[in-house]
């Protein structure tokens, strides 16, 4: 009990408790069927690709505002060359545009020894850039075949009537986390989050971490963007657009600490779950679908609050 | 207790940051077995000397030879493998880790689960302990604590823990009592006694030529970047080295030994 109350997605499990008590107070009938919990697990399962992404880049002490864009970028690029290459061969070519996406911001911030937070703004405008002049603007879809290809089912169809996406993302999920707590990849980026300093005196290779770091996070939106084309494979030109935001906003509600050194994948996942209900739930009970951004603001500090009360009773600086 | 090779050797050394000449023409030796005091006001160059030594900085000319052979690579990464521990008070651990994840950072054991290399826990958890457990730390205090918990002392003891269970050859120790207790500061200068007696080159920067000359085989003095003084405890008291940093050096040139 005291390590589950110590873990850094501690104020994440809390905080979807609150909130499932909330949904089923307020709005049982509602929340509680089939159509909505398929509906929201599917789409946090897609945003926790990206936000467990970020928890990454965060823990390093670093971000990527970039995740968004490279997400559309993948996804157009997986669509569009799909004709030429094929399913499989579209989907290694998206894969790797993502991970040099990620290469080239990583090397600017860590080599160029420039904010991260710049760097990837950069990223952001870059690769939505290209998705305009790639797409020409225009709705891009799979052919009958490719939509039946059976590597489009196994990332996009379903398994026993649940999404392929919430397989992947538990199983994607499991393997992040125990590389994150139990290898020494894990301890030291951790370390290099918590203390580069400290980190490099150990004889760490803090650079080497952080360009993982930012390779894994995009990798991980631009598999993203790749599970929910081959769900509904159909591109358009704001496909991840204010992704980034959700995704931040995830990983922070879910225990990440932007001072770098704590966080956890659960957390990411578990905070990409609160932002979706909240999206999901306010439409569903009717409000206007702009005050969805206002919500999720107010969550985000709201869980801000509690982490940092949290961590202080713990006794960790933050 | 010292042989007569020295185990780092600094030839010539010059350090420049832009127009800024850090380390000028600096030579010295140390031995296995040593403790020597580098002593120097700040902005004297100890530092940066040792930044050299641990692989932080590559020099601008001169060579060093560590156990006879030139040290042709500048990089902490190396300066670790090759036996170099720092212990610096606000550098070398990692607030957000427990006590075991910091004592094996960058060197961490590993078991294989089913051909995967997974940390070994046990063996940090167990291992970590023991050794700093010998250099004071509570019974109350366990390996899997962040090292935010521990007191100034504590810490100093997992990083001086670490440097002798990796069998390491120099500990640099860069103001280790530092905003510590009077007991913590006896406590870490017997550690440094300690690691002395085990044969290791310990290298001791302090600002307090009174406490060191008590502790030291010798005391090399730094001043603007130079090397000023390097005389045995036994040649020089410690009023008469205080008077060489008084006088920027030059009252050294009757004096130096060594």
């Amino acid at each position: 009990m005291k390590q589950l109350i110590q873990s850094q997605g501690f104020g994440a499990i809390v905080g979807v408790a609150v909130m499932l008590a909330v949904f089923t107070v307020i709005d049982f009938s509602g929340w509680w069927t089939v159509q909505t919990v398929s509906n929201v697990t599917q789409f946090t399962a897609i945003l926790a690709f990206v936000a467990m992404g970020q928890a990454l880049v965060i823990m390093t002490k670093e971000i990527d505002l970039s995740v968004g864009s490279v997400y559309g970028l993948a996804g157009v690029a997986f669509i569009t060359m799909e004709p030429t290459l094929g399913v499989p061969g579209s989907l290694v070519l998206a894969l790797i545009i993502a991970a040099f996406a990620g290469f080239l911001q990583a090397v600017a911030v860590v080599k160029g020894q420039l904010p991260s937070m710049i760097v990837t703004l950069g990223g952001l405008f870059a690769a939505r850039g290209i998705i305009y002049v790639w797409t020409g603007g225009s709705v891009h879809n799979f052919s009958p075949a490719a939509r039946s290809h059976p590597l489009t089912r196994l990332l996009g169809g379903e398994l026993f009537g649940i999404d392929a996406a919430i397989f992947w993302l538990v199983a994607v999920g499991a393997i992040l986390s125990l590389v994150l707590w139990a290898t020494p990849f894990g301890n030291r980026l951790l370390a290099t989050g918590g203390s580069r300093e400290s980190a490099e005196s150990r004889g760490v290779r803090t650079d080497r971490i952080k360009i993982a770091a930012f390779v894994l996070c995009s990798l991980l939106a631009g598999f993203a963007g790749i599970l929910t084309l081959c769900n509904q494979p159909q591109t358009h030109v704001t496909l991840g657009e204010n992704m980034e935001l959700e995704a931040i906003s995830a990983a922070v509600i879910g225990g990440c600490l932007l001072s770098g050194g704590r966080g956890s994948i659960l957390g990411a996942i578990l905070g990409a779950l609160i932002v979706v209900s909240f999206r999901y739930e306010l439409i569903a009970l009717g409000a206007p679908s702009s005050w969805y951004i206002t919500f999720v603001g107010v969550v985000l500090i709201v869980a801000v609050i509690f982490n940092q009360k949290l961590a202080r009773f713990l006794g960790h600086s933050v | 207790m010292t042989n007569n090779n020295p185990l780092i050797q600094v030839k010539n050394l010059d350090l420049h940051f832009g127009a800024f000449h850090a380390l000028k023409n600096v030579s010295v030796d140390f031995h296995a077995g040593e403790l020597i005091g580098l002593v120097g006001d700040n902005g004297a160059g100890k530092t940066t000397l040792i930044r050299v030594l641990c692989g932080i900085y590559t020099p601008s000319s001169g060579e060093v030879f560590f156990d006879g052979r030139k040290v042709e690579k500048f990089h902490p990464k190396l300066a670790i493998d090759q036996g170099i521990e720092t212990i610096q008070q606000s550098v070398g651990l990692c607030d957000n880790l427990s006590i075991a994840r910091n004592f094996y950072l960058g060197r961490e054991p590993l078991k294989r689960i089913l051909g995967i290399p997974f940390l070994d826990f046990g063996t940090m958890r167990e291992k970590s302990s023991r050794v700093i457990r010998q250099f004071g730390l509570r019974e109350n205090v366990s390996a899997d604590d962040e090292v935010e918990r521990l007191s100034g002392g504590e810490r100093q003891s997992v990083k001086i823990g670490r440097a002798v269970e990796f069998k390491n050859r120099v500990v640099i120790m860069d103001e280790p009592t530092n905003h510590l207790s009077v007991r913590e500061r006896e406590h870490v200068n017997e550690l440094a006694v300690q690691l002395k007696e085990q044969g290791l080159l310990v290298i001791y920067i302090t600002h307090d030529i009174f406490q060191v000359h008590k502790l030291a085989d010798r005391i090399v003095i730094m001043e603007n970047g130079e090397k000023v003084a390097d005389a045995s405890t036994d040649s020089m008291t410690a009023e008469e080295l205080e008077e060489v940093i008084r006088q920027g050096g030059r009252v050294v040139e009757k004096r130096e030994a060594v």
